[in-house]
């Protein structure tokens, strides 16, 4: 087990417990500056951009996007894998984090939970949109109807990924509300504007930090911890089944729930750091987003990095020995020296070979190279979905049918809209509600070898 | 008339040996209010609940009534077969069960939690010190009728020593 004699004290700056409440709240009490206007100004030009992708997806149909019959999965698949791995910030890290015990995740613990359930909503987006006729959306769900009442393929992944999904939103979301009730009382009770304190009022719930709804409140932390920790390896592994249950080569592996799910966390831990070097810099929170927090979470991406190593060359060698021609072909031909071969090498070296850097301290202290790995970690990622639906699906068993693919206008077009609908919910919260949960910051100030 | 007395602490230990001696005096301290949960506090209020038990019920129920559901659906009210897959896939009905199970267990439970400790939306509280979310930590202790003025003067002894900011009788 850690203990503070390796990590070092978790908040810095010798600060009293009012202090930790004027820091953390200042961001709400004053005005946003100029750069929060800037990127708002980004944000809304990409929504008006997503929203005139949206109204012609839905009014002229996915016509629109750049499928055809051999690439029946484009970018619409490859923006929800890469979203939903991103959502997987908050929970790996936030819950995982909390059932281990380790405290250094509470400076950390509230961002990620809002990526996560941000990440998640723009994930959905996809999905829903690649039915064609969203208002037949609800055909998804298994309701009683009056055809016989037939019921949906309860064998498919498809299904699965939605309640999965579902629930992944709905967990996460009440998880990440519910830690920051009493938070809202906080600022209720320090805010001088009748305005406000009527709105966190409402959202406080009226909490009042007594014994008896802390004790229930930290119970209750822990029981949906611990049930949402299993959704963590469930929601991915069922992302991943939608491709391992066909038999097209590279889909069809046995590696792909595991392998996702690795995927999932390295994609979501990167997010979590280039956020949080950015909100360490921007509001200047050096004493609780401390320099141990960004050199454990560098550590742990050197370790799931190994893990994104081993699968992809697990993957490779499994397509040589089992001597299966098309494999050979997807693998050796299409992705390793084909037409796709930089989206491969992109994949490659930024997933398994750029974090291996982190193994040395000096680089994981310059927190422009590790912000500059984070990024290329999360587009690193994003080529990883691309290498495995689009290679894939362009080369198949027919060279007959093999064509190109390329997105059009529309399908980047939503990608840049969901882009600007997390940020914009990233502004908002950096504006209105407390980016560190402070009541477990203030649990750990005095966390001593002691206790 | 004052029904209570509030011991103001600006100190987790200070709070904590308080409240120690206040309860080796055998006085029934009615709550403590802090802004972290602090472990030595629930020990000593003996706080307990029955929620994980809570939950435990209703991951459970949320996974049988799914299971129940699925089988009913594919095997009794439309038997239809496709891809060659037995009726009753079992498999694929332990997967969507285990995800309700987690659905059911976490929503209801969060449900519960509200319910129990009676939060709403729009919950119009009394707040003992507004510094309760910030900084400070309380003890309220109400006045009952059977307690004695040396209880009370016992009591302002014992806040006095254990190094309490302010005493306040409300």
């Amino acid at each position: 087990m850690y203990n503070t004699e390796i990590r070092g004290p978790l908040i810095t700056g010798d600060k009293t417990l009012h202090q930790i409440t004027e820091d953390i709240c200042q961001p709400i009490d004053k005005k946003p500056r100029y750069w929060w206007y800037a990127v708002l100004f980004f944000c809304i030009v990409s929504l008006v951009y997503g929203a005139w992708a949206l109204r012609i997806t839905i009014g002229e149909g996915i016509g629109s996007w750049g499928l055809n019959n051999s690439v029946s999965w484009g970018w619409s698949i490859i923006n929800f894998v890469w979203w939903i791995g991103i959502g997987h910030a908050g929970t790996a890290f936030s819950i995982f984090l909390l059932i281990l015990e380790q405290k250094w995740r509470t400076s950390i613990n509230r961002a990620a939970e809002l990526m996560t359930v941000v990440a998640v909503i723009c994930a959905v987006h996809f999905p829903i949109l690649h039915i064609g006729r969203i208002w037949n959306g609800f055909y998804i769900l298994p309701y009683p109807n009056d055809r016989g009442p037939l019921w949906l393929n309860f064998n498919s992944p498809l299904f699965w990924d939605v309640i999965a999904i579902l629930t992944y939103l709905t967990a996460s979301s009440l998880f990440w509300y519910v830690g920051m009730i009493p938070d809202l009382a906080s600022i209720r009770d320090r805010t001088t504007s009748k305005i406000k304190k009527a709105i966190y009022g409402f959202f406080s719930l009226g909490w009042v930090g007594s014994s008896k709804d802390w004790f229930r409140f930290e119970k209750l932390g822990w029981v949906i911890g611990g049930l949402t920790a299993a959704l963590v390896v469930s929601v991915h592994s069922i992302v991943a089944l939608d491709f391992a249950t066909s038999v097209l080569p590279g889909w069809h592996t046995t590696i792909f729930p595991p392998y996702f799910v690795v995927g999932a966390i390295l994609s979501g831990f990167a997010m979590v750091l280039t956020l949080m070097i950015i909100i360490r810099k921007v509001y200047k929170f050096n004493d609780y987003i401390t320099d141990s927090h960004l050199n454990a979470i560098c550590k742990i991406l050197v370790f799931i990095s190994l893990i994104m190593g081993i699968a992809y060359s697990t993957e490779i060698f499994v397509a040589w020995y089992s001597d299966n021609e098309y494999e050979m072909f997807t693998f050796f031909h299409n992705r390793v020296t084909g037409d796709y071969n930089k989206a491969f090498w992109v994949m490659l070296i930024s997933n398994a070979i750029l974090p291996q850097l982190f193994w040395f301290k000096k680089i994981r202290k310059k927190l422009t190279i590790v912000f500059i790995i984070s990024i290329c970690i999360n587009i690193g990622m994003w080529f990883e979905r691309y290498v495995i639906v689009i290679t894939s699906l362009t080369k198949d068993f027919f060279p007959s049918s093999w064509t190109d693919y390329k997105p059009t206008s529309v399908e980047i077009g939503l990608f840049a809209g969901t882009f600007g609908f997390f940020i914009l919910c990233l502004l908002l919260f950096f504006k209105y509600l407390p980016m560190i949960a402070m009541h477990e910051v203030k649990g750990v100030l005095k966390y001593k070898l002691d206790k | 008339m004052n029904t209570a007395i509030l011991g103001v602490y600006e100190d987790e230990e200070l709070l904590i040996s308080a409240l120690r001696k206040i309860r080796d005096e055998k006085i029934e301290i009615s709550e403590v209010f802090t802004p972290y949960p602090i472990h030595e506090v629930f020990e000593i209020m003996k706080r307990k609940t029955r929620l994980p038990y809570a939950t435990f019920l209703f991951s459970a129920l949320g996974a049988i009534l799914t299971y129940l559901f699925l089988y009913w659906a594919s095997v009794r009210s439309y038997p239809l077969i496709f891809g060659g897959k037995p009726l009753h896939s079992v498999p694929s009905f332990i997967l969507i069960s285990f995800v309700m199970m987690i659905f059911f267990g976490v929503l209801l439970s969060v449900i519960a939690f509200l319910i129990r400790s009676k939060l709403y939306p729009g919950k119009k509280v009394k707040i003992h010190d507004p510094r309760i979310t910030d900084n400070v930590f309380v003890i309220l202790i109400d006045k009952t009728p059977d307690m004695t003025s040396d209880q009370i003067n016992l009591l302002n002894a014992i806040f006095k020593e254990c190094g309490a900011v302010e005493i306040l009788e409300k």
